[in-house]
């Protein structure tokens, strides 16, 4: 084959590429058309195969010829695609539209519950002021729960706690978390800050705002300087952060054999809610209980408060009824998530 | 403590309403309960005046009245009652008047006369106690006034705390009121005319225990007719929350409420010459008032004569010397006894009265013969007796020292927090009665009632008052100085100190599993730790089920299942009588209620203690349980949706085990260990050092069970759950290039579990990273019973082609081991 017989093929080729070119409908039917016209194997390469047979001044002249074939082909590739791809897309666009205002199939949401969220957030307030958690048992002796917390037998202050006794003589189910007092001081030298949560039992009537197991957070600070201010300041820090920046503290005068000078806390916080509402006991630890604790009363000044977790989460929450507590409706669990 | 205001009124004026009265004790710490107006419920009736009383036309038992309540407003009445004459002022009740028992007056025709209203008693209005008669009020009150404005009183109920038996009076109230207001305190001091006969006279007076009875005083008056006390002392008492009796048992009562000291009126004909106050004999019986024969305890002390107990002192007096209407002389017996004894007889006994509840708080020494005087005198006013001269008294001075408190004023200041001068403090216990003035050289303060420092100079000295039994330590000083300085005048503050030392939050990694429970969309619960015997009894932790290294951390029962409950010895019902051994059976519990209450599918778990016996005493230990049940999540439109079966709740456990690093391993459940809770066929032993425990499906035995939705129930021990962080992990560096993966399917004969093969794969090739179970099917081509395991092991080789040699020697050894360990066969592996 000559140079010109060459030209005329690959002229041929261009003309009946550019023509498959244009009635090509799909990006990928184009892809091996281009490979088969273009490719290692492709026809302009078959073409060129014969090459070799021609004179060497004709062969510059082949190369200027199929270079300008082959741009001629990708040029209308390239345009072919282009147009062809961009039907393609709104082809499929259109055939994978779905309706996307279905409301979605619903989670799987859990939730946690209030009595340990509360003590977690008043851990957290706590944690603040540097107190850190303990948690003691939930079966104590007279001893601790009492005796040692200057609440002798016999003693008529002992009516405050309706108990409930293991048959295990001497053994009993804490009725408050301020045994944790003792064993914290006991365990511990100052200065301490604790807050100590957990179960307490009462040997009492179930009703709306009581129940014979619920759940308590003491707060314990043994320093050498403590002082009852110290401790109005403390809660009202931590009433701020429970019931919002507006939250004020009222203290009281109260009765607690374990405190001296003893403190019934009232917390208001404006708004809808109007009036003082108790929400916890507190006081100086009295310097018997110190004692108890191993800590001299001369050297270290302390004081310690009691709160309901129960009575609290009802608060924040608008819970009229504490007995849903235990109840542990999912309906009820999943409106408070 | 029910406060009249209008007898307070007789000890100080108070012009304060009764709710700023109110406002002004609860923030001196005398909390008030409730304010009542004692009479309110007298709608429709007022004062009227009997014009005419005239006989009925036809009715012996009835009488005509007119009665005028207003200047020209006169009523006809028909009228029941005796006790009325022309003149009397009387209460009406007005057509339209409710009586405190609910009737309702209407005009009304009564034997053929209309009747516009009706003439109370004071039982009808519930003023008084005695009977028939209608109320004849004071000559004074005003015609046509509502009767709650003559006769009404105002009513404070004080919450006094126990360490303030003197509050538990008229007196000790209105002394903190003259406190308060600043007004003046009155003296009610009632004049005592003593006949020329002894208190002595045939009648003795012996102690035999001065430690339990540490003052009796006894005074005789004679001449008593016993009757119905005035009018206006019932309504008092009314008011005060008290029934009237008769004119000699309510002038003790109205002494007790007044001065807060309880005495006891004996029927002198029935007391012996001698009274004595002994401890009971064991088996002794004695009639109370109440008309129960009690056993009595030695340790109980009697009041007696020589013949027989009378009375259980401090608590209730006898039957047999109880003032009737035949007794003429009456002994007042007003003692001082220790409050211990006082209150371990009412417990014993189950008699709490009003006498032993001020016993048990302890009495001013000095009440007991100022409260015998003051009996024999209302006695005098009102059953027109004569005291005998004289009392008998066996202990007169009796805590009659003078008691004082050494305190530093200094140390107050620091307790309390306020900048208050040593001369304003003293002024502030000024105010309720204690002088307190600088204490002379060297003095000992007494810091706890067992312990005093001694100090000179910077001490003050106040001297008690005998009403304050209270009062005992310099910490006591302070909250007085304090509740009187106003503890709503402190200023906050925030203690600064020496720093605490860093812990570590014990729920730190609890908090991240209940999190990550949550997350996956369950519901946390708290559940009852008190359950029934029969819930207790349905589960209880496999002996074996928790590694001994995990015990220690998290506790576990002693002796597993077996070991003992702990059951209360006064429990409040059966329902909750013992504390739980496992939480599995209140989530199941749970599980019921919430499946009535239409909840098809739910995920429940709880970290919660359960508690056993042990020989070292009691044992709590820390769980987390959860029961699911269901779908595991909503199925998406025209999907299916996943159920909770046992491959889901792995899925679940593993995702907790994964913030220890943990991989739970499981091994079926020997039938014993899954008792009657789980189905024996579907639950395992969850195992490993730092989680471990059980899961299962429910027995299908169980009450609760259903063919669906089936439930699950796991319960772990996670190391760390009662008390410690999640791991922080170390870090990996990835190799540039892909993991391998290797599948392996591997026959099982009968018999050998997944448990073991995955064990054993686990142990022969531990260069993999992880050893997954992707297949598992019977029949087809298997032999039967024979099982084939598709186990996808995969490998992070260091570079590529680095680590066939070693992934291919690792295969073929567990190849090995499984055929010849397990008889299993390797049906074929690819992958590479």
């Amino acid at each position: 084959m000559d140079l010109a017989e060459l030209e005329v093929e690959l002229r041929g080729l261009q003309k009946k590429a550019l023509s498959d070119i244009a009635t090509t409908e799909a990006v990928a039917s184009l892809d091996e058309l281009g490979s088969s016209l273009l490719g290692k194997r492709g026809a302009i390469t078959d073409l060129l195969r014969g090459i070799g047979g021609l004179p060497a001044e004709d062969r510059p002249k082949v190369g200027v010829i199929a270079n300008e074939v082959r741009a001629a082909i990708e040029a209308a590739l390239e345009a072919r695609r282009g147009s062809v791809g961009a039907a393609e897309l709104t082809a499929r666009i259109e055939r994978e539209r779905i309706d996307t205002t279905t409301p979605g199939p619903a989670p799987r949401l859990g939730s946690l519950h209030p009595i340990p969220e509360t003590i977690g957030a008043i851990a957290r307030i706590m944690g603040n002021f540097g107190f850190t958690v303990a948690e003691g048992q939930e079966i104590e002796d007279d001893v601790t729960n009492f005796q040692l917390l200057n609440i002798p037998e016999d003693h008529p202050s002992r009516d405050l706690w309706d108990t409930l006794y293991l048959r295990e003589p001497g053994r009993l189910l804490r009725t408050h978390t301020s045994p944790g007092q003792i064993r914290t001081m006991r365990a511990t030298t100052p200065p301490i800050r604790v807050i100590l949560p957990g179960r307490c039992f009462r040997y009492e009537a179930v009703d709306a705002s009581h129940g014979f197991e619920f759940h308590q957070v003491e707060g314990l600070l043994v320093d050498r300087g403590a002082t009852l201010a110290d401790l109005k300041g403390i809660l009202d820090e931590l009433a701020r952060g429970l019931f919002g920046p507006q939250a004020k503290t009222r203290f009281r005068p109260g009765y607690y054999p374990f405190t001296e000078p003893s403190v019934a806390v009232d917390v208001s916080w404006g708004g809808a809610k109007d009036g003082w509402m108790t929400i916890l006991g507190a006081g100086m630890v009295h310097p018997t209980v110190l004692e108890n604790g191993g800590i001299d009363p001369e050297t270290h000044q302390g004081f310690a408060f009691g709160l309901g977790v129960e009575r609290i989460a009802m608060l924040r929450h608008g819970i009229s009824d504490l007995r849903a507590f235990l109840e542990d409706d999912v309906r009820f669990l999943e409106a408070l998530r | 403590m029910r406060l009249p205001l209008s007898w307070l009124r007789e000890f100080t004026d108070v012009q304060l309403t009764p709710e700023q009265l109110a406002d002004a004790l609860t923030l001196r710490g005398l909390e008030v309960r409730g304010i009542e107006r004692w009479g309110a419920t007298w709608n429709h009736i007022v004062i009227g005046e009997l014009l005419e009383v005239g006989p009925h036309p036809r009715a012996d038992r009835l009488q005509l009245t007119k009665v005028r309540i207003g200047k020209d407003e006169v009523l006809n009445v028909v009228c029941g009652a005796r006790n009325i004459a022309a003149g009397q002022r009387i209460p009406v009740a007005l057509v339209g008047a409710q009586m405190p028992d609910g009737r309702l007056i209407e005009r009304a025709e009564k034997m053929g006369v209309a009747s516009e209203g009706m003439l109370c008693s004071g039982t009808e209005l519930n003023a008084t106690d005695d009977g028939d008669g209608i109320l004849i009020l004071d000559a004074k009150a005003p015609l046509g006034v509502p009767l709650v404005d003559w006769i009404g009183d105002d009513v404070i109920d004080v919450d006094v705390k126990p360490n303030r038996g003197d509050l538990l009076s008229v007196l000790g109230l209105a002394r903190e009121v003259a406190a308060i207001t600043g007004a003046p305190l009155r003296s009610v001091a009632r004049a005592l005319q003593e006949s020329s006969a002894k208190v002595g006279d045939g009648l003795a007076l012996e102690v035999s225990d001065a430690a339990l009875a540490p003052r009796v005083v006894l005074r005789v008056v004679d001449g008593v007719k016993v009757a119905p006390s005035p009018d206006a002392v019932q309504m008092r008492l009314k008011a005060a929350g008290m029934r009237s009796v008769s004119n000699v048992v309510d002038a003790t009562n109205y002494i007790m409420l007044e001065l807060g000291k309880p005495t006891h009126a004996f029927d002198r004909s029935a007391v012996g010459a001698t009274l004595s106050i002994r401890a009971a004999k064991r088996g002794e019986q004695l009639e109370t008032l109440d008309h129960v024969t009690r056993e009595l305890d030695a340790a109980d002390l009697v009041v007696a004569d020589e013949r027989s107990a009378l009375a259980l002192a401090g608590v209730m007096g006898g039957a047999s010397s109880e003032v009737s209407a035949a007794t003429s002389s009456v002994i007042i017996e007003s003692a001082i006894f220790a409050p211990g004894s006082v209150r371990r007889s009412a417990q014993r006994h189950s008699l709490r009265s009003e006498a032993s509840h001020r016993f048990e708080r302890g009495q001013e020494s000095a009440l007991a013969p100022a409260a015998a005087d003051a009996v024999a005198s209302l006695l005098a006013a009102w059953a027109g007796g004569s005291a005998r001269a004289g009392r008998l008294d066996s202990a007169p001075s009796y805590d009659a020292a003078e008691r004082s408190v050494v305190y530093r004023p200094s140390r107050v200041r620091s307790l309390i927090g306020i900048d208050l001068d040593d001369a304003g403090q003293a002024k502030l216990l000024g105010t309720i009665g204690m002088v307190a003035t600088p204490a002379k050289g060297a003095s000992e303060v007494p810091v706890t009632p067992k312990r005093s420092v001694k100090v000179s100079g910077d001490a003050y000295r106040a001297i008690v008052p005998t009403w304050r039994r209270d009062l005992e330590i310099e910490a006591d000083i302070a909250e007085e100085v304090a509740r009187l300085y106003g503890y709503d005048r402190l200023t906050p503050h925030l203690p600064g100190s020496d720093p605490v030392g860093y812990a570590a939050q014990p729920t730190a990694l609890r908090d991240v599993i209940r999190q990550h429970l949550a997350g996956r969309g369950l519901h946390e619960v708290v559940t009852h730790a008190l359950v029934s015997e029969q819930l207790s009894a349905r589960y209880a932790e496999p002996a074996d089920a928790i590694p001994a290294a995990l015990a220690e951390s998290e506790g576990r029962a002693v002796g597993g299942s077996s070991a003992g409950e702990l059951i209360l010895a006064n429990p409040l019902s059966v329902d909750h009588d013992r504390l739980r051994r496992s939480l599995l059976p209140s989530l199941l519990d749970r599980v019921d209620a919430n499946l009535r209450y239409g909840a098809n599918s739910g995920a429940l778990f709880e970290v919660g203690r359960g508690y056993g016996a042990s020989q070292g005493g009691p044992v709590e230990w820390t769980r987390l349980s959860l029961a699911l049940w269901g779908e595991v999540e909503p199925a998406a439109p025209g999907g299916v949706a996943r159920a909770w079966d046992l491959d889901e709740v792995k899925r679940l456990v593993a995702g907790v085990a994964s913030h220890l690093d943990a991989r739970p391993a499981y091994e079926a459940l020997p039938d014993a260990a899954a008792g009657t809770l789980l189905h024996p066929g579907r639950s395992a032993h969850v195992f490993g050092d730092l989680v471990a425990g059980v899961l299962g499906e429910l027995h299908p035995a169980a009450p609760e069970w259903r063919e669906s939705p089936r439930i699950l129930l796991v319960e772990l021990a996670i190391r760390g759950l009662a008390s410690g962080s999640p791991m922080v992990r170390s870090a990996i560096v990835p190799a540039p290039t892909p993991p391998i993966e290797r599948d392996m399917a591997i026959a099982l004969p009968a018999g050998v579990t997944v448990g073991a093969l995955v064990a054993l794969a686990r142990t022969h090739v531990g260069n993999a990273t992880s050893v997954e179970l992707f297949d598992l099917f019977a029949g087809g081509s298997l032999g039967a019973g024979e099982r084939s395991a598709g186990l996808r092991f995969t490998f992070q080789p260091e570079s590529a082609g680095a680590a066939d040699a070693a992934v291919e020697t690792a295969l073929d050894a567990f190849a090995t081991a499984a055929r010849k360990d397990l008889g299993a066969r390797v049906r074929g592996a690819e992958g590479g």
